[in-house]
C-alpha cells in the first residue's frame, strides 16, 4: 500500500519486546471500548455519559469500589487458572466447571459439619475457612485433572472436553441446590444453604482476605515460570512439545499438572465468590452468572499474553467494567446484557489484535539502489 | 506455443545474463545457459554455488533482477510457478511434495486443468498408465502415497510433471534419496525421456559419477557464476571437481585409530513399531565399544530413525533389550537415559533439537534442567547456565551476539554447533548422532565430523546414522547397512566398500568377486 | 413415544447441519471451535428477523447470511492474517454469546408464529439435512473441487504448487461452513425450539464439534452420530419415558455431555484407531503462509 512516496508493508516481527506487547494490548482495549460505545449510541445514550457512569461507579463510589475489587479478585483467580495451561500450549476453557466444583467442595465441608440443618451453628473460622479453601481447591483440581488426564492420555481436544465438563458441572450444581437437592436452602429458594456467620471471611480494608491469596498466587506463578524447573518445563512444552519430549520431559505429567493446578485455582475462585464476598455467602441462584464471568479469565489471560503479573491491572479494569456495566445498565435503563456485550466485543477485538503480536506495519522509503542488508524476500 | 515444431538440437529453454541478488550475497551472476530439446543437461555446483536460486528462477519461483529467459526462442516472464507449468516446465523438488494421505492417481491429477468437475478416475488411470509405462515406471496408481518408498514417491512426482505436459523436466538432487538399484532405474527412465525429446535438467551437488553416467552436457556453477561448460564425453571426475571448487576435492578426514575400550552399548534383537503399526525395525543386534564409531547407512525410511529414537528413549520397543554400560535401559525413560550418559543429536534441529523462541541459554537448559550442578531444589540457576552457554558459544565458534539471543536467529550450521556443544558438554558415554550434517554446507559439515572424531578420541561410543554413504564410510569403524528394518550385515571399516554397502542398502546381496 | 422419536430426529438434523458445516471447514484445514457462537448469531438474528417481519423465509435467510458473514470473519483471521484458529474460534463464540445476550434480550419469549408444517411427521429440515449429507459426500469424494478441498486440508504447500489457490478454497469452505452453521442455529430457533432465551443453544455447538471428531471426517458416520445424539438429548429431557423416576431431571441433563466424553475417549484409544484408522486432515488448524 502506498501513501505518498512511502510504502506501507507488513513485516513479521523478529522479537516482541514487553513494551510493544503492552502497547498492543492497551490499544486493543481502547479499540474495544470504542466499539463498545456503539452499544450506548444504539440505546440513545451518549457514550461519554455511559462510560462516566461505569467508571465512576466502579472506581469512585463507596459501594461500587469494593464490588469492583471483589469481581477483580474472582477474575484474577480465573486468569491464573487459565494462564497455567496456556503457557503449556493448552486451553483451559473449563474454569466455569472447575469453579462450580469448587463451590460444591466448599459447601460440602459445611454440609459435613451439619451447617445446613443448623444455620446458626458455630464453627471456628480457624478450622472452617482453611478446610473450605482446601476443599474448593481439591474439588476444582480434581475436575481440572480429569480434563488433563483425558487430554494427556487420549489426546482428545481439550476444548471439547472442558466445555462438556462445564455443562456437566452446571447441571450438577442445579441438582444440588434446586428442587430438594442436598445443598438446597431449607427455606427453599433454589439456592444453597447459608454460610454460618462465624465463617464469613475476614476483611482487609473492607475487602475479603482472598485478595491477598489471589495476589500471592499471581506472584508465585510469576516466580514459578521464571525460576523453577517445573516452570521451565511448562514453557518449553508450550513452545515446542517435540523438543520438550526430546529433552526428557514428560508430556503427560505436564498436561495433568497444569490442568490440576488451574482447576484448583478456579475452585478457589468459587470459595472467594460464594463464601468470602460480603452479601453473597451462599451458592447464589444466579450462580451461572459467575460461571460466565470466568470467561473473562480467558480474555485477560490472552491480553496479558500469559504473564501472571500483567494480568493484575487488566483484571482490575475488567472487574470495573463488568461491575460498572451492570450498574450503568440499570441506571441508564438499558436492556439486560450490557456487560455480556462488552465481553463479546472485548474478545473479538483481542482476537483481531493478536495479529499485531506477530506482524508490524513498516514504512519503507523507496530507494532506487538495492539497500544493503534489507530483507527483500 | 507448440513444441512439436522443435527438433533435436533446437533450444527449448535458455537463460541469458541471469543475475539475482539477495542481501549481502550475489546468488547468480550473469549466468548463461542453454537447454536443447532431448538433451540431458546437468547443472553441477556445491551448496551455496547458486544452483538453487537458478533453479527457482527457471521454474518461476523467483524473478531475476537482470537477464532474460527464453522458451522455445521466445522471451518469457514467469510471475509464478504456474506460468512455468503452463508452458511446459516441470520441476521435481528434492523434498517430496506429495499429499501422503491421498493415493497416487489423486496426487497426479491434483490441479490438472483436464481433471474435470466430476473426477473421471478411470480415464485418468488409463492415460497415466500409458505414460508411466512409456518411461519405465512401475507404480500402483491406487496405492496410498504414504505406503510408497522414497524412490517410488519421486517417480510419482515425475509422472505428475509429465502428465501436466512438461517438455523440460528440472530435477533437484534426483538421486540423493535413492538406493543404487533405484538410481539405475531412474537413469534409465531419464534416458528414455530424452529419447522422446524431453529435455531433462538434473541439479546435482556432488554425485560426480551420476553426472558422468547420465548427462550429455554439464554446466558447472561456482559462487554464482558459470565456471565451465562441458560436453560430458570429454569430462572426468577430476575436471568436474576442479571447476566446482577450484581445487581437487579429496575427502580429507583423518581416519583416527583409537584403542578399543570396553563395550558401552549392547543392543540385542531389538524391535519397535512405526506410527502406522507394522515394525519399523526388527531383530537388530550390535555392540559399540568406547572409542568406536558405529555407522548405520541406509536410504531414509528403512527404520534407522526409529532405531535412534528407540535408543534415545523416545520410542517404545516391543522386543529385545538395550544395555548401557552393563545396565539394562530397555524400558528406561528418556530422562533417565540422559542422566545415565546418553547424548542424542536429533535429525531435525529446528523442530526437535531446539526451541526457537527460547534464548540460547534456555536451549542449553534443555540438557541441564535436571542436573544437580545447575539446579537447587526445584530452582534453575540461570546465571550459571548463562556462563556455561557463553563458554560453549566461544568454544564452538557459534556466530551469535550472545547467549540471550533466540535460537531461531541462528543459521542452520550455528544451531547445529550449539546443539552439539550442549550435548557434548555433558560428556556422554554414548552419542547417538542422527543425520548430523544434513542440510549443512561443507564448512559446517567438516566441523561436525571433526567434533565427532574428537569425541571418539575422548572415549565415547558413537552411533552415527548418516544419509551420506561416503561420510559414513570415512568416519566409521563399523558399518551396518540397514534395509527394511534389518541390519543386512556388519562390516569392519576397512572391509566396507561403496559397492558392497550400496548393494546391501538396496536389499541386494553384493556380488563377491 | 412416537413424538419423542420424531423430535429426536429433528434434533439430529440440527446436529447434522452444524457438524457438517464444521466438517467442510476442517477438511480444508480450518478449525472453528466457535460453532456455538455462529449458531447463536444465526438463531438470534433469524429469530428477530422472522418475528419482526412475520416471515420465516426472511428469518432463515438472515440466519444464513449472518452465519456466512461470521464464517468470513473467521476466515479473515485464520487465513488472511494467519492467526491462531483456536483463539479466533473462541473469540467468535464469546462474541456470539455476549452480543446475542444483549441483542436478543428484548425478544425473550416465544416466537409467536404458526409452527412450520411438518412433512411425514418430520420437520422439512430433516430432509434438507439428509440431502446435504449426500451432496457433501459427493462433492468431497467425487469432484475435482472436493479433491482440491481435501488436498488443501492435508498439505497446502503441495496444493499451492499444483496450481490450487489455497486461500480461495479455504475462504470458500469457511464461508459455506458459516452459512450452514447459521442455518442450523436458525432451524433451532425457528423450528425446533422457537422460544428465545439467552444462551439457548445450550452447548449444541460444542457437541457438533465433538461430532466432527467422532465422525472421523466422514459425512456418513456423521449422520449416524448425529442421530444418536439427537436421541440422547431427547432422552435426557424426558427420562420418564424410558426410566421413570430414577434420578433428578437435572442429573439426566448431564447425560448427553457425559456420553460425548465417553465416546471421544473410545475413539481415541489405540485399539479403536488401529481398527478404524484416524483420518485427520494433516494441516488442520495450522496457518498457511504462501512462500
Amino acid at each position: 500500500m502506498k501513501i505518498g512516496s512511502y510504502e506501507l508493508k507488513l513485516e513479521k516481527r523478529e522479537h516482541l519486546t514487553r513494551l510493544k506487547a503492552t502497547l498492543i494490548s492497551t490499544f486493543s482495549i481502547i479499540c474495544a471500548l470504542l466499539l463498545f460505545s456503539l452499544i450506548f449510541v444504539n440505546a440513545g445514550i451518549s457514550p461519554i455519559t455511559g462510560f462516566q457512569e461505569i467508571f465512576s461507579f466502579a472506581f469512585a463510589n463507596r459501594h461500587g469500589l469494593p464490588l469492583t475489587i471483589n469481581r477483580s479478585i474472582f477474575i484474577l483467580l480465573c486468569t491464573s487458572a487459565f494462564i497455567i495451561p496456556f503457557r503449556a500450549g493448552l486451553w483451559n476453557i473449563g474454569m466455569a466447571g472447575q469453579m462450580y466444583a469448587g463451590a460444591l467442595g466448599a459447601f460440602a465441608v459445611l454440609y459435613a459439619f451439619g451447617a445446613r440443618v443448623d444455620p446458626g451453628m458455630y464453627i471456628s473460622p480457624f478450622i472452617g475457612i482453611p478446610l473450605m479453601m482446601l476443599a474448593s481447591g481439591i474439588a476444582g483440581g480434581v475436575i481440572g485433572a480429569i480434563a488433563g488426564y483425558i487430554k494427556g492420555r487420549f489426546n482428545v481436544n481439550e476444548i471439547v472436553i472442558t466445555m462438556m465438563i462445564n455443562f456437566i458441572a452446571f447441571w450438577l450444581v442445579s441438582f444440588m441446590i434446586k428442587e430438594g437437592g442436598p445443598f438446597m436452602n431449607p427455606v427453599g429458594r433454589s439456592e444453597s444453604f447459608d454460610l454460618p456467620v462465624s465463617l464469613r471471611a475476614p476483611l482487609v480494608m473492607g475487602v475479603p482476605f482472598t485478595l491477598i491469596v489471589a495476589l500471592l498466587i499471581s506472584f508465585t506463578l510469576h516466580w514459578v515460570f521464571s525460576k523453577t524447573r517445573i516452570g521451565y518445563q511448562i514453557k518449553a512444552y508450550g513452545l515446542n512439545p517435540a523438543a520438550a519430549k526430546y529433552a526428557g520431559m514428560n508430556p503427560f505429567k505436564i498436561t495433568l499438572m497444569v490442568f490440576a493446578a488451574g482447576g484448583a485455582i478456579a475452585g478457589l475462585a468459587a470459595y472467594h465468590m460464594f463464601a468470602a464476598v460480603p452479601g453473597v455467602y451462599k451458592i447464589a441462584r444466579n450462580y451461572v452468572d459467575f460461571g460466565d464471568l470466568t470467561f473473562y479469565g480467558i480474555i485477560s489471560g490472552l491480553i496479558a499474553n500469559g504473564n501472571p503479573l500483567a494480568a493484575i491491572p487488566i483484571v482490575l479494569l475488567f472487574g470495573g467494567l463488568t461491575n460498572g456495566g451492570r450498574f450503568a445498565q440499570g441506571r441508564l435503563e438499558m436492556g439486560f446484557g450490557v456487560d455480556f456485550a462488552l465481553l463479546g466485543i472485548m474478545m473479538i477485538t483481542m482476537v483481531a489484535f493478536q495479529f499485531f503480536y506477530r506482524y508490524k506495519i513498516v514504512w519503507i522509503k523507496p530507494n532506487k539502489e538495492i539497500p544493503d542488508g534489507r530483507v527483500i524476500l | 506455443m507448440s513444441l512439436d515444431t522443435l527438433m533435436r538440437g533446437d533450444s527449448v529453454l535458455e537463460a541469458r545474463g541471469i543475475t539475482k541478488r539477495f542481501p549481502g550475497v550475489l546468488a547468480n551472476d550473469a549466468i548463461n545457459f542453454n537447454i536443447k530439446v532431448g538433451e540431458i543437461h546437468a547443472v553441477l555446483g556445491e551448496n551455496g554455488a547458486g544452483k538453487t536460486t537458478l533453479m527457482n528462477i527457471l521454474f518461476g519461483m523467483y524473478q531475476p533482477d537482470e537477464g532474460e529467459l527464453f522458451f522455445n526462442g521466445k522471451k518469457v516472464d514467469f510471475k509464478s510457478p504456474l506460468d512455468a507449468i503452463k508452458l511446459g516446465i516441470g520441476m521435481v523438488h528434492q523434498k517430496r511434495k506429495l499429499i501422503t494421505a491421498h493415493n497416487v492417481i489423486e496426487n497426479i491429477i491434483l490441479g490438472h486443468p483436464l481433471a474435470g468437475t466430476i473426477l473421471n478416475i478411470n480415464r485418468a488411470k488409463e492415460d497415466v498408465s500409458k505414460l508411466s509405462e512409456q518411461y519405465g515406471f512401475k507404480i500402483d496408481l491406487m496405492a496410498k502415497v504414504w505406503q510408497l518408498s522414497e524412490g517410488q514417491k519421486q517417480s510419482v512426482e515425475i509422472i505428475k510433471a509429465l502428465y501436466r505436459g512438461a517438455k523440460v523436466l528440472i530435477l533437484d538432487e534426483p538421486t540423493s534419496a535413492l538406493s543404487p538399484p533405484e538410481t539405475k532405474s531412474l537413469l534409465a527412465s531419464i534416458k528414455s525421456m530424452s529419447n522422446s525429446n524431453l529435455a531433462v535438467v538434473p541439479f546435482i551437488t556432488h554425485k560426480l559419477p551420476i553426472v558422468l553416467a547420465i548427462s550429455d552436457t554439464v554446466t558447472v556453477l561456482r559462487r554464482g557464476k558459470v565456471t565451465a561448460h562441458f560436453e560430458t564425453k570429454g569430462a572426468t571426475e577430476k575436471s568436474l571437481a576442479r571447476s566446482m571448487v577450484g581445487r581437487d576435492v579429496i575427502n580429507d578426514l583423518e581416519r583416527v585409530q583409537v584403542g578399543r575400550g570396553k563395550p558401552i552399548l549392547q543392543v540385542n534383537t531389538l524391535s519397535a513399531r512405526s506410527e502406522k503399526g507394522p515394525l519399523a525395525f526388527k531383530g537388530v543386534s550390535f555392540t559399540i565399544h568406547e572409542g568406536e564409531i558405529f555407522g548405520i547407512t541406509g536410504v531414509s525410511g528403512n527404520g534407522q530413525e526409529e532405531l535412534a529414537e528407540a535408543l534415545a528413549g523416545l520410542r517404545k520397543v516391543v522386543g529385545g533389550s538395550v544395555f548401557l554400560d552393563g545396565q539394562d535401559i530397555t524400558n528406561s525413560s528418556c530422562l533417565e537415559r540422559w542422566q545415565k550418559g546418553v547424548g542424542y543429536i536429533p535429525a531435525e534441529r529446528n523442530d526437535v533439537g531446539s526451541i526457537g523462541d527460547f534464548s540460547l541459554t534456555e536451549n542449553v537448559a534443555m540438557n541441564y534442567f535436571y542436573d544437580d550442578q545447575y539446579t537447587t531444589g526445584g530452582i534453575i540457576r540461570y546465571n550459571e547456565l548463562r556462563t556455561l552457554t557463553e563458554d560453549l558459544i566461544s568454544e564452538y565458534g557459534v556466530a551469535t551476539p550472545g547467549p540471550d539471543t533466540t535460537a531461531k536467529s541462528l543459521s542452520g550450521g550455528n544451531l547445529q554447533k550449539l546443539i552439539l556443544a550442549r550435548v557434548f558438554a555433558r560428556k556422554p558415554r554414548l552419542i547417538i548422532a542422527c543425520l548430523p550434517t544434513q542440510g549443512l554446507d561443507v564448512g559446517a559439515s567438516e566441523f561436525v565430523q571433526n567434533k565427532l572424531l574428537q569425541a571418539k578420541k575422548d572415549g565415547a561410543a558413537i552411533l552415527l546414522i548418516s544419509g551420506d554413504i561416503e561420510e559414513a564410510l570415512s568416519l566409521s569403524d563399523w558399518v551396518a547397512p540397514i534395509y527394511e528394518g534389518e541390519f543386512k550385515d556388519i562390516f569392519a571399516g576397512e572391509d566396507a566398500t561403496l559397492e558392497i554397502v550400496g548393494a546391501w542398502m538396496a536389499g541386494v546381496k553384493p556380488k563377491v568377486d | 413415544m412416537a413424538e419423542l422419536f420424531y423430535r429426536s430426529l429433528d434434533a439430529s438434523m440440527i446436529f447434522v447441519i452444524a457438524a457438517l458445516a464444521e466438517l467442510i471447514g476442517q477438511r480444508s484445514g480450518i478449525l472453528n471451535v466457535g460453532i456455538e457462537g455462529v449458531m447463536l448469531f444465526g438463531a438470534t438474528l433469524g429469530f428477530i428477523a422472522a418475528q419482526t417481519t412475520g416471515d420465516y423465509m426472511i428469518g432463515f435467510l438472515v440466519a444464513m447470511a449472518i452465519g456466512g458473514a461470521i464464517g468470513l470473519l473467521h476466515g479473515l483471521f485464520s487465513i488472511k492474517l494467519g492467526g491462531d484458529q483456536v483463539v479466533s474460534g473462541m473469540g467468535i463464540w464469546i462474541l456470539g454469546f455476549g452480543l446475542t445476550t444483549y441483542i436478543g434480550n428484548p425478544y425473550t419469549g416465544p416466537l409467536g408464529m404458526d409452527r412450520i408444517p411438518k412433512i411425514g411427521g418430520l420437520s422439512p429440515f430433516f430432509y434438507i439435512g439428509i440431502a446435504l449429507i449426500i451432496v457433501v459426500w459427493f462433492v468431497l469424494q467425487k469432484t475435482s473441487l472436493g479433491l482440491k478441498i481435501r488436498s488443501v486440508g492435508e498439505n497446502p504447500a503441495v496444493a499451492e504448487v499444483s496450481g490450487i489457490n489455497v486461500s480461495k478454497i479455504r475462504f470458500l469452505c469457511v464461508t459455506v461452513s458459516g452459512v450452514l452453521m447459521g442455518l442450523a442455529g436458525g432451524i433451532y430457533a425457528l423450528d425446533y425450539n422457537p422460544v428465545w432465551s439467552y444462551n439457548f443453544i445450550m452447548g449444541w455447538g460444542f457437541i457438533a464439534l465433538a461430532l466432527v471428531f467422532f465422525s472421523m471426517w466422514n459425512p456418513v458416520i456423521l449422520l449416524g452420530g448425529s442421530v444418536l445424539f439427537g436421541a440422547l438429548w431427547q432422552f435426557a429431557l424426558n427420562p420418564q419415558f424410558v426410566l421413570p423416576g430414577i434420578m433428578s431431571r437435572y442429573l439426566w441433563r448431564m447425560v448427553p455431555f457425559v456420553i460425548t466424553i465417553l465416546v471421544l475417549l473410545v475413539i481415541s484409544t489405540k485399539w479403536f484407531k488401529t481398527k478404524w484408522g484416524a483420518a485427520k486432515p494433516e494441516a488442520l488448524g495450522l496457518p498457511y503462509k504462501k512462500e
